[in-house]
Formats: C-alpha cells, structure tokens, sequence
C-alpha cells in the first residue's frame, strides 16, 4: 500500500514525460518521415533492413563499443583513485576537490574547443610539449587522422567524466568505517591490499552508481564529439547517438533515424538489465 | 461596501479589461527566428528590428537567434510540431527546396511583386530562392566565394599581378612556395570550407550546366567530368601548395594563417572580411580578393557562394506581420546597415555602393558580372552533400585515392537519386 | 554492524593496532601525497587553465598565438562584454528558476522511488526499477518532437515550464538508482524497528531514513544541479522569447554562422560555472563521514 503511493506521481509523471515520447518517436522508425513532410508512408521494418548492409552503421556501433569499453575503465579507475587521496584530509582536500570538480561546472561548448586547442597540430598544447621535449616524431593532427580521432575525444570525454566518479566516490566513502581507510593509509605496504580487498568491495554501491552513469553517458555522448569531430574525419569518430543525429537531422532521414535511436535503445536495456542481473546479490549482502 | 460602489468597480474593472485588450488587439505578434546569434549579428539584427517596431506599432516582433546547428533543429521541431515562427531566416538553394517540397513554405510571388523587388534583386539572385517556379526565400544577403589574400605576402614573393587562368594561378603558386610561405590555408575539419574547391573545379572545367546536373542527379561522380575537376584539385596538393593538415582547422583558423602571414591565400567567402573587420585588419593593406581563376576560356564563368535569405512557413500565425517585417529587410537602409554590419553583400542594389570598402567592392563588382551559383552543400539536396563533403575530407587527408572515393561517393549518389 | 563489515574489519584493526605511532612519517607521507596531487591537478586542470587564458585574450590575439601564451595584457574586457551584451543576468535568474525546482523535486521523486523499491519491494518490483532506470538511455534528440507537440497543446511553449518537467522527467532514473542503491545498504533492521514502534512508512522514511541518507542527496542535488544548470538542448526547442533563454543556451549561442567569440564565450561559460562550483562547495560538507556511522551504530 505505501509503496503505492509512494510510487504513484514519479511514475506517473515518468510516463508521461519520458515513455510515452518514446514510444511515439518510435512509431516514426516504421516510416520513411523526413521530418518536414506533413505526410509521410508506412514501410515497415525496411530501416530495420537497411541496418545489415550500412557500413556506417557498423562503423557506429563499433565505436560505441570501444567508448563504452573505455567508460568502464578510465573514469572509473581515476575518479576512484582521486577519491581515495582526497577523501578527509582537512580543509586544503576541500579546495582540492572543488578544483577537481571544475570540469564538469564548464560548459562542453566552451570545453571542447579548448581540447581542439590541444590537439591542434600547429599551435595546440600536446605537439608544442612534444616538441620541446624532443619527441616531434610523435606529433600529429590528433582529430584529423581518423586513426587517432575517436581515442582523442574519449580521453577528453573521460576527462569530464572522472569528475562526477570522483564525486560518487567521495559520497560512497562516507559509508566507509574511518578505522579502515586510516589503518590502511598507516601501513603503507597494506595500503593497496586494504584498498583492493577491503574498501572496493564497500565501494559497491558507489560503483553500480558509477559504472552505470559512466556507461550511460557513454552511450548518449553527443555534445563533446559534436564539437570536436562532429564524428569525423569521415565518420572515423561517429558512434550510434552521432550517427542518430546525422541521419536525422543532417540528412533528414527521421524515420531512419528513429529506428538508430531504437536499436541504440534496444542495446541499451540488454547492457543494463545483464548489469542489474550481476549487481542482485547487493541487498543480500547488505541485509 | 455599498452595492452603487460594487456597481462603479465593476464597471472600472470592465473599462481597464477592454482597454487592456485594445492594446493587446492593437499590437499583433510577429515572431522571428535567425541563426545571426553571433554578438554582431546579434546586435544589428537586434537594431534593425528596433526600427521596425518603432516605425510600425502595430506591430510587436519577438526576436529569436540560435547557433547554426541548433537553429536548424529548431526550426525543424517547430515546423514538425506545427508552431513554427511567422518568419525564419534560410539558406538559399537546397535547404529551402527540401522545405518547399515538404509543402511548409509559402510561396512570395505576388507579395515580390508588390513590393517592387524585380527592380533592386538582380534576377541570378532572385532566381537562388525561387523554386519550382516561384520565390521562396528572399535574399537578405549575399556571400561570394573567391581568393582572399595577405597582399604583403604576395609582395614578398615579387607577385604584383593577381592570377586570372589557371596557368598564372600555378605559378603564383609556385613562386609563393619558394618564398616559404604555403601558398594556399584549407581549414576543412568541418568538411564545408573545403567545398568551394570542388564547386570551382567542377564548374570551370565542366561548365555550370554540368555543375547543376550533377547537383540535381542527372549526372553522376562517376563522370570523366568529376575526374577532370579532381585532377586539377589534386595538381596543387600533389605540388604541395596547401598548408599541412587541413583537416585538423576550422575557417577562421585557416584565416588566421593568412592574416598572420603563415599563408598566403585561403578560398574563402566574404563572410572572412566579417572576421577580419573585427580583428582589425585593413582591406587592401592588410587582405585583398581576387577571383577564382579561368581554367577553360571557352567556359562561361559563374561565382559561388551563399544567399542568406527568409522564408515563411504555411503555418505561420502572423504571415501578414510577416511581410511586413520582410518588406522592412529589403528597405535600402536596412540592406545598407545590414550588408555592412555582416561583411556581406545586400541582396537589394539599391543601396549605397560606395559605402562598401574596396574589397567588397571589388567581390561586388564581379558578381555584377558573372552569374551565381550556391555552394555545395546548398546547391544538392542534404543526405547527397553529407556524402560529398565527406569525401573532400578524405580528399585533402588522401588525395591519392580519390578514384576510390568518388566511387564511394556514387554509392550514396545511387542511393539517394535512386541511382 | 553488519556481516560484511564485520568480516572485513578483523585484519585492518590489527594493521592499525601495529602500526599507530608514525605522526612523523605519516606527515611526511601527506606531503607526499600533496605533492603528487598538485601535480596531477595541474595536468587535470590544463583543460580548465585553457578556458581562463581563453577569457583574458582578444579574438585578435587568439588569432595570432593561439591560446596557450600568456595574455599579452590581461584583460577582463571579455568579462564585461558577457555580462553586458550577453544578457547575462536576465539569463542566469532563468536558469535558477529552472535548475532549482527541477533538482529538488526530481530528488524528492527518486527518494519516493527508492525507497518503495528497496524496502517496500513487491512482486515485480525489480522490473519496474529497471524500467524506471532506463530512462536515462534515452538520447534526447529521439523525444524532442513528441515533447515538444505535448508543450504546444498544453500551453506551455515558450515558457520555463518545458525545461523543468522534461528535467524532473529525465531525472527520475538517475535519482531512483541512486536512492534505491543507498537505501539498499540501510539494514533493514533499522526500519523493522521503527516500524514496531508505531511509526508508519512516510514517518520512517523522513524520520529514519532521510538523515542516514544526507551523502547521496548530497551527491545527487550536486550532480542533479550540474547536469540541468549545463543543459542547453532544450531551450532550443522549447523557447522562442529572449525571456525564456537560460544562461547555457545564451553561451552556446555565442557560436554564430561565420563567427565565434572565443573570448566572451569562455568568458560568460566561466561567470555561468560559479552556481554550480558554490554549489559543490556547499554540500561538499556532506560527503564526510559521521552521520551514517553514527546512526547505524545508534
């Protein structure tokens, strides 16, 4: 009864506002609608078809693959390990932790022109260290060459992204005993021992949390490619919520389009119900 | 309280709800929306509509500006979802045709007519915005394509006269490369700029008529047309005459290289003047144009370039406000502010064309010659440009294997005009 | 305590029982641990560096060195130009009135969930939570059509309501995974004994749960304000009036056609970083330890 009612408005509200757009958008995935037309035909699983012989589709999806791969990795590990060295040590950690937390107050408009600065050949900031340092035969056009283009974005990408893990993590420390991260951080040599054994495993409820937003953001990411490649050069850097956008948008293929956003959706809830699956034994541990 | 006093209030309140909506009945909405949202373009808009509503009261204009990408999903969301604005601002030539095939426009012919404009648009820029056989979208300015040079760069080199065939262009070229300088900047990381090369190639070694059939998909990629075109293309890369790593810059930073002396040239529109204005560079001294040159005399020389134009949509609360407010953009003062503010040229001739400084001058002078073609990606319909800008991108990264992306190219070609 | 904990504190109470007395080195150890930290924030915050030298210089001098020298003068005229042409006020109130009520509710309504879905759980509950939680699968650019015929027929286009509803909408699947995640590691014990005492469930979620819970509504009202406040996708769609424009879309609208304002762009994104940088520093409070161990114990 009092789960009734707690759950009446938000999931009320959640249908409406966000599944019932949903499945409508979809329904335009069983049409050839180019998104101006008043009037548009019924095709049936033709965009579905298409799919199989679209090699940027394939394209797409292996890039999604590779992003969310590297999402599960790179702002995981590093956002733990910022959280683990800042977690209460007084009034300088704050600061600390606010610097850290920067990234993600930027605006991503802003955010990832400065990264094209970076990676810029000529005057960008990585090529300028490599050639004083002498390494210029590492110098390259980052985001042009298409085999670096995709790698370049999602190191920026993880770059923002490390600063909400970081967050999570500090709040999932809370929940830590204070004996164990001390005791830990005494006996240096048991540091990384306690740290692997004792306090990841407390972390796991931060780290569902983590991994999860990590992946999901993984996969929506479309602002910072946007503005660095726009999934360039020649779709070398394109992944699914990209290549959504370019048939929609760009080349005013919605229907097409819609079916990309309902194949992305499909996938989507496999990754997170398998996830959820592995993550049951939470309560049991907990209770 | 008495009932005479309860009598007088009501009778006060029905007096100050009847004025109210008097006032509100007097003022109709007319709704725009642009993609000027830069600062400047900002600004002059801004001011322009400030004279419209001051000169017509009964009129009230919400402004509305959005960023390039952003505009474009606006206005497809608001069209789709049936409130679009009384008036949007549109890229003459493909754009426009996609949403008058889609049947959301509404055609301007007798309110053209009426305003008079056949007399200040010249016909080759009235005809960019009109589509199967009437104007949709009417010019508010026009952008032309052509060499945009660091003049003190060129003198360095001992060139005085610009290049006008393509014999002359090469050896300015050359003489620009053993000078140290790159003779040509290419900022193509968004595919776009590196467009007008393509445009130029094809239409002064195959002609405009080629150049149209192919953008409407009566001719095809696979053409020995295209090939020669990409054969000139690949001439200068394979000389060396770009600035490495075109892909990896924007316009504006293949700009700068010019205005910074690092390049000598960039092909470019006069939107680049816009830019430059602003950085406090002089025309003459500090850039200068000249014209894409003649590759085959016995070919008739168009310009290309873009028309930034409005349209209004069928659905459009306000269309009379709307005219209105178009025929207030086409005003000789409006155009004159407006073309001056934007580095741009205006549609109308009716304005002061001493006012321009002499490099607007001097684009403005040729495309009183030479007749108008949109670029690229405005001149074929969306899906086909974003297979064709694809492939100048791999072009300037490979220029090699172009044969293979022209194929390529032909495949999305096929697939879009139903090969 | 609980099982796991309990397993696992036994080797770390004899680690600490050794190894107590080393003030000495343990300071020098967090000097250390400074050190290596200033250095890493260093390189982690280039990016961020990037955008001040950006805000100091003209567009003339990004132009020709680029941006990463320093300011040949440093100048605060792109700081002005923000907030004086940019609207900036106008359009910052906007976004408060925004990222407010939408994080405060959509919070209120993930509590709501997780609450019902990790103590109250009944048949079909796992399954309403992973509906709940893919949600935030969703890429806005598939519903932004449906949404915005649903504004336009309720009234609602060109006002702030679009953005706060869509966000409270869009927020209720992080929240719920958040809260349900948290209360899950709240023994249920805690509750049972709140619950034998009389107290009925809204009572022992606000009463009991709540206070334990101040870290992850803490960690959520930060995130939660971050992601709207940076939103700028929605203003496009659902605003037509200079009225209705929050501060992130008036930033990105700085980006014109031919034109890009480097300086004020990076100017105004840093005025329009301090809400959510206050913010931060606000609740980081509630990220030390104490008060879930406190009661747990209790």
């Amino acid at each position: 009864m009092w789960a009734f009612i707690f759950l009446a408005i938000p999931v009320s509200f959640y249908l409406v506002v966000v599944i019932y757009p949903l499945v409508s958008s979809f329904y335009y995935s069983f049409t050839d609608w180019n998104g101006f037309s008043d009037t548009y035909n019924f095709v049936g699983l033709d965009n579905f078809e298409r799919m199989k012989t679209d090699r940027l589709f394939r394209n797409a999806i292996e890039n999604t693959v590779l992003w969310t791969a590297a999402a599960i990795v790179v702002p995981t590990t590093i956002g733990l390990l910022i959280a683990l060295a800042l977690h209460e040590r007084g009034i300088l950690s704050r600061v600390y932790k606010s610097l850290f937390y920067l990234p993600i107050c930027l605006s991503l408009v802003v955010i990832g022109q400065v990264w094209i600065w970076i990676y810029q050949p000529g005057f960008g900031l990585i090529n300028i260290v490599l050639k004083e340092i002498g390494l210029s035969q590492y110098m390259r056009a980052f985001l042009a060459d298409p085999d670096t283009a995709l790698q370049s974005v999602i190191a920026a990408w993880s770059w923002q992204q490390i600063a909400t893990a970081m967050v999570i993590f500090l709040a999932g420390l809370t929940a830590v005993p204070k004996e164990l991260t001390e005791a830990a951080e005494i006996d240096g040599a048991g540091y990384w021992r306690t740290v692997r054994h004792v306090i990841v495993p407390l972390l796991r409820p931060a780290s569902i949390v983590v991994i999860a937003l990590s992946v999901i953001n993984s996969l929506k990411s479309f602002d910072i490619l946007y503005m660095m490649t726009r999934g360039g050069p020649f779709h070398s850097s394109d992944n699914l919520a990209m290549m959504m956008y370019n048939e929609s948008f760009q080349k005013y293929y919605m229907g097409y389009g819609s079916a990309v956003a309902v194949v992305l959706f499909l996938i989507t809830l496999v990754v997170i119900i398998f996830y959820f699956r592995q993550q049951r034994g939470l309560e049991q541990l907990y209770d | 309280m008495s009932k005479r006093r309860i009598f007088h209030l009501l009778i006060l309140a029905v007096i100050v709800l009847s004025t109210n909506a008097v006032l509100v009945g007097a003022q109709s909405e007319v709704s725009i929306v642009h993609y000027y949202s830069d600062a400047l373009g900002q600004a002059t808009m801004a001011g322009i509509l400030e004279g419209f509503n001051a000169a017509n009261p009964e009129y009230a204009v919400v402004d509305n500006s959005a960023g390039h990408e952003d505009f474009k999903t606006q206005i497809l969301v608001t069209i789709a979802g049936n409130n679009p604005p009384d008036i949007f601002s549109y890229w003459a030539g493909a754009r426009t045709q996609f949403i008058v095939d889609a049947e959301r426009l509404t055609p301007l012919d007798d309110w053209w007519t009426e305003t008079g404009l056949d007399e200040v648009v010249p016909a080759g820029v009235k005809a960019a915005g009109t589509h199967n056989g009437h104007v949709y979208n009417v010019p508010m300015n026009v952008h032309v394509v052509g060499f945009f040079y660091n003049p003190k760069v060129m003198e360095a080199a001992g060139i005085t006269e610009m290049p006008a065939t393509w014999d002359e262009f090469l050896t300015v070229c050359e003489a620009l490369k053993a000078s140290g300088v790159a003779p040509i900047a290419l900022g193509s990381r968004n595919r776009w700029p590196a467009q007008y090369w393509f445009d130029y190639t094809v239409s002064r070694t195959a002609g405009p008529e080629y150049r149209t059939k192919l953008m409407n998909g009566e001719a095809k990629y696979s053409d020995p047309e295209v090939q020669v075109a990409m054969e000139a293309w690949k001439q200068l890369t394979d000389a060396g005459y770009f600035a490495a790593d075109a892909n990896a810059y924007d316009w504006d930073e293949a700009a700068n290289m010019v205005a910074n002396g690092d390049a000598a040239m960039t092909l470019m529109g006069t939107w680049i003047t816009g830019l430059w204005n602003a950085n406090g560079l002089e025309p003459i001294t500090d850039y200068d144009f000249f014209p894409f040159p003649v590759i085959d005399p016995e070919i008739p020389v168009v310009v290309h370039g873009s028309i930034d134009g409005w349209v209004i949509p069928t659905n459009a609360k306000n269309p009379d406000g709307a005219k209105a407010l178009l025929a207030w953009m086409l005003t000789p003062e409006v155009q004159q502010t407006w073309a001056l503010g934007q580095g741009a040229l205006a549609a109308s001739t009716a304005i002061d064309q001493t006012a321009y400084n002499p490099v607007m001058a001097k684009a403005a002078a040729y495309l009183a010659t030479v007749d108008f073609l949109s670029g690229y990606d405005l001149s074929t319909t969306p899906p086909m440009a974003e297979g064709g800008l694809d492939m100048f991108a791999m072009f300037m990264n490979d220029p090699a294997g172009y044969v293979d992306y022209l194929a390529e190219t032909q495949l999305v070609f096929d697939d879009v005009f139903g090969g | 305590m609980t099982e796991a904990t309990r397993a696992v504190s036994i080797p770390v109470d004899s680690a600490s029982a050794t190894s107590r007395r080393a003030p000495l080195s343990a300071r020098l150890r967090t000097v250390i641990l400074y050190l290596l930290l200033t250095a890493l924030l260093i390189l982690y915050s280039l990016p961020s560096i990037g955008v001040v030298l950006t805000s100091l210089k003209s567009n003339a001098e990004i132009g020709r060195e680029g941006i990463w020298t320093l300011p040949d003068q440093a100048s605060l005229e792109n700081f002005r130009v923000a907030w004086e042409t940019g609207n900036a006020q106008k359009y910052l109130l906007n976004s408060l009135k925004v990222t407010i009520p939408a994080t405060v509710i959509s919070i209120l309504f993930g509590v709501l969930t997780g609450y019902a879905l990790s103590k109250l759980s009944f048949p079909g509950s796992d399954s309403l939570f992973t509906f709940l939680v893919a949600g935030m699968f969703i890429p806005p650019q598939v519903v932004m059509i449906p949404l915005f015929r649903m504004f336009n027929r309720a009234g609602l286009y060109d006002t702030l309501w679009p953005m706060i509803i869509v966000h409270i909408g869009f927020g209720i699947p992080i929240c719920t995974l958040v809260m349900k995640n948290f209360f899950s590691t709240i023994p249920t014990a805690i509750r049972e004994a709140a619950v034998i005492d009389g107290a009925n469930e809204l009572r022992v979620l606000i009463r009991v749960m709540l206070p334990l819970s101040l870290p992850s509504l803490a960690v959520l009202a930060t995130l939660q304000f971050t992601w709207i406040w940076n939103d700028f996708l929605w203003p496009v769609i659902f605003t037509r009036s200079d009225d209705a424009r929050t501060i992130m879309f008036g930033l990105a609208s700085l980006r014109g056609q031919y034109s890009v304002a480097y300086g004020t762009q990076s100017a105004m994104a840093l005025i329009a970083s301090v809400p959510t940088l206050v913010i931060f520093i606000f609740f980081q409070k509630y990220f030390i330890r104490g008060l879930t161990l406190g009661s747990v114990k209790g």
